[in-house]
């Protein structure tokens, strides 16, 4: 039935649309068998979309969902059901039924039409409610216990459903912190006992840090983190991603990294998306050294524009996948005056121009001649250099040219953290944007 | 993967099928049937009407001669027996048979819909159905075939009805609200039709009339064995459902994450439901309410599992069919007063209960 070697869970390359709305772009994720991973991200980050695009729900725009190794459009609802099952973020469910009825119904891809449900599938579900903690309250109504109780019932339906991928959608939403802690600590115990896969949307980060083996952060439609909570919480993430400034800190006791979120960003310094629309953001880059930069740039919600780069720069593949335009150039070429036309251009377009701590040889000093050429029509960032490795391959001429845009009030930021709160404080609401 | 832990668990309370209640149903819609008989537009003793009926069931081996100390009627005892087997047992079949089918298509429209207000009339397939026998008489379709033409008909109205409605709500299919919707402007439309056709058909108006309001009389055996063999064969599809219909109860999504195809199993029900509500209007007409009320009275007794609310709904809709009949005959005699009268007097306050109290329950009939 299910390929053993094959993970739970694989998008590739998932793009989901509704009408004009891009909500997932381009995502790829593997979750490994037994593995707990938490889906964070603003609202109408992509979680949810994700989670229906997992159960076959959603048909995508383009890319792949695989469960156990098979295209989850490719099998019979039942099959599915017998591969994922579900927890939603709340049921309203119309008909009072005994909840040890409402847990039964998930025996129901395991029985054949008309067959009734044996003895054994009671036992089931009064194990499953035993171990949310409701085996006394089988006779009462869904309709009328809590909603705390209602949703360890549909956790418990979604245990006799018997199926080793489980996806919660913000199962803990209208708990109070007690019970969101409840039903965690049992998704998480019986995720250890049974090996049962766990895909988690989760609001909250802290809980999300503290339940889960891995998070990976959706914003705009994108993954744009993912790893150990330790590896994904970061006050510059909080800044990016939410808007919202926090400190990091960690549990004396176990060592879990949790936020303590203080404000919003400030209004001084707008989320960077509100400088959309006043041109793009150039990278210069070179040999890699532009892809920080132009991803970041990307998913924090600016237009970029790259270049000029060779042809087999990886710059240029990252510049790509984001869709930017470029100006290209074949390998070990001096830039021909077509591309330099064509970078001219783009630096004239771009509301700030970014130069990457790129390796500059005789073939790509040119870029730094025309970012010259530029000077004093837009904003020029300079990613500081550092100490150490050698990078002027010209003989001097691209330190004289960079100590020269220096002079000319080319300004120089630390990193990608310094660049984007720069271009959202200066180039913000309140900063005079320059002429595009 | 592995189960839950072993070891021994309390057994749970589990909703009991409730079997007892359709035994309790199929007990006393037995009586009713076994007494209807007695009533009727012509006087005739009891003990006759009981003589001939086992008489009749047991192919004339018992009583040999069941109207003997009866006053007979001109035509003798033959007669007799035409009025007791013939016209009454067979009005009382057909009530029987039409309640059930009109039950079972509310039951099942009920749960598709998830709302407690649907009903074959509220999606236009009554209407559907009625055009189409409407459209026999009217245009004098194969006069004489008319037995097996108005069921055709009816049945052909009501699936296009089916039809449309799926097809204009397929974009959207899983609005609940888009499909109620459509149900209601195509019930309006096929209203509209069928008064232009009576405005333009002065003759076959009063039989049209009649069907409006809803009639058991004046059929015979054959078109009984229609009814029953449609509404049995598509009922028995329908009460296989159930635990499918029960699943869907807890929203579309939902019901798809346990393994019930949402859209496949919505699309099979409502064509069923179509052919057995075109069944239950081809030869009886309009006969209001008692898919509406039907469910809701097993509901009460027996909880909501669909695989009891559907049995239910048939054996409560052939009761109250029936005892609309008979109240009819008993309230009334000597008259024929269209069933749908009687039917609508109890359906229609009970659909303003079921309001009042809806407006009171905040998620009833959300998707």
């Amino acid at each position: 039935m299910t390929d053993p070697a094959s993970p739970p869970l694989r998008l590739r390359a998932l793009t989901v649309r509704y009408g004009e709305r891009t909500a997932l772009y381009d995502v790829d994720l593997e979750v490994p068998r037994g593995q707990f991973l938490a889906l964070a991200g603003p609202n109408g980050s992509g979680k949810t979309t994700l989670l229906r695009a997992a159960l076959g729900f959603l048909v995508p725009a383009a890319g792949t969902v695989e469960l156990f190794g098979s295209d989850v459009l490719r099998l019979s609802v039942v099959e599915r059901a017998r591969r994922v099952a579900w927890v939603p973020q709340e049921e309203s469910p119309r008909d009072d039924v005994p909840l040890a009825d409402y847990v039964l119904y998930g025996r129901y891809a395991h029985l054949s039409w008309l067959q009734g449900e044996a003895p054994a599938d009671r036992e089931e579900a009064m194990r499953a409610l035993a171990a949310v903690g409701l085996a006394d309250r089988s006779g009462d109504g869904i309709l009328s216990v809590s909603g705390g109780e209602r949703q360890r019932a549909i956790l418990a339906r979604a245990l006799v459903q018997e199926s080793p991928l489980l996806l919660l959608d913000e199962p803990t939403s209208h708990l109070d912190i007690g019970h969101q802690l409840d039903l965690l600590t049992r998704v998480r115990e019986l995720s250890r006992e049974r090996g049962v896969t766990v895909v988690a949307a989760l609001h909250d980060l802290n809980l999300a840090a503290k339940f889960s083996d891995r998070i990976v952060v959706l914003s705009r439609g994108r993954r744009v983190a993912d790893g150990s909570p330790s590896e994904v919480l970061s006050e510059e993430l909080l800044a990016r991603v939410w808007g919202v400034v926090a400190d990091l800190r960690r549990d004396p006791r176990t060592g879990a990294p949790y936020l303590l979120p203080h404000h919003l960003v400030p209004p001084a310094s707008p989320v960077p998306g509100t400088f959309l629309g006043r041109g793009p953001v150039h990278v210069i880059g070179g040999g890699g050294a532009g892809s920080p930069y132009l991803r970041a740039l990307a998913e924090a919600g600016y237009r970029v524009t790259a270049g000029a780069l060779n042809l087999l720069d990886s710059d240029l593949e990252t510049a790509e996948s984001l869709g930017a335009l470029t100006a290209v150039e074949v390998p070990f070429a001096p830039l021909g005056p077509e591309v330099r036309e064509r970078l001219r251009a783009l630096l004239t377009a771009a509301a700030a121009i970014v130069v990457a701590p790129f390796p500059v040889g005789p073939s790509n000093l040119p870029n730094l001649e025309e970012v010259r050429g530029v000077l004093g029509r837009t904003r020029l960032l300079l990613v500081r250099r550092p100490v150490g490795p050698e990078w002027d391959f010209t003989g001097g001429r691209a330190t004289e040219l960079l100590d020269e845009l220096r002079r000319h009030g080319a300004r120089e930021v630390g990193g990608v953290e310094e660049l984007l709160e720069f271009l959202a404080g200066e180039l913000g609401v309140n900063a005079a944007a320059p002429s595009a | 993967m592995a189960g839950p832990p072993r070891g021994p668990v309390a057994p749970g309370r589990f909703s009991v099928r409730r079997r007892w209640t359709l035994a309790l149903l199929t007990a006393l819609l037995a009586v009713g049937v076994l007494f209807s008989p007695l009533l009727g537009t012509v006087a005739i003793a009891p003990e006759t009407v009981l003589r001939i009926l086992l008489h009749q069931l047991s192919s004339g081996r018992l009583f040999s001669d069941p109207c003997a100390g009866a006053p007979v009627p001109p035509s003798g005892c033959p007669g007799l027996i035409e009025i007791v087997w013939d016209a009454r047992l067979s009005e009382v079949v057909l009530a029987v048979t039409v309640g059930a089918g009109l039950g079972l298509s509310g039951g099942t429209l009920q749960g598709v819909f998830r709302n407690p207000l649907a009903d074959p009339f509220l999606l236009g397939l009554s209407s559907g159905g009625t055009l189409g026998t409407a459209v026999v008489v009217v245009f004098r379709v194969g006069v004489g075939e008319q037995n097996l033409l108005l069921p055709l008909f009816a049945f052909v109205g009501a699936i296009a009805t089916g039809l449309v409605i799926l097809v204009a709500a397929r974009s959207r299919f899983g609005s609940v609200e888009t499909l109620l919707l459509t149900g209601v402007a195509l019930s309006s439309f096929l209203s509209a039709v069928l008064a232009l056709l009576l405005v333009f058909s002065p003759t076959g108006s009063l039989q049209v009339d009649f069907w409006l309001l809803g009639n058991l009389g004046a059929l015979d055996w054959s078109e009984d064995g229609i009814v029953f063999g449609v509404v049995l064969v598509a009922g028995t599809l329908l009460v296989a459902y159930g635990r499918e219909l029960s699943l869907l109860q807890l929203g579309s999504d939902v019901a798809q994450s346990l393994g019930v195809d949402a859209r496949k199993v919505r699309v099979r029900l409502l064509l069923l439901t179509s052919v057995t509500t075109a069944a239950a209007v081809a030869f009886t007409g309009v006969i209001g309410f008692v898919g509406l009320v039907s469910p809701h009275v097993v509901r009460r007794i027996a909880g909501n599992d669909y695989r009891v609310v559907l049995p239910g709904a048939a054996l409560v809709g052939a009761g109250f069919l029936l005892a609309a009949r008979d109240l009819a005959l008993v309230a009334f005699p000597g008259t024929l007063l269209p069933i749908g009268i009687f039917t609508s007097f109890v359906g229609a306050p009970f659909f303003a209960y079921l309001l009042f109290r809806r407006r009171r329950a905040s998620t009833m009939g959300a998707p």
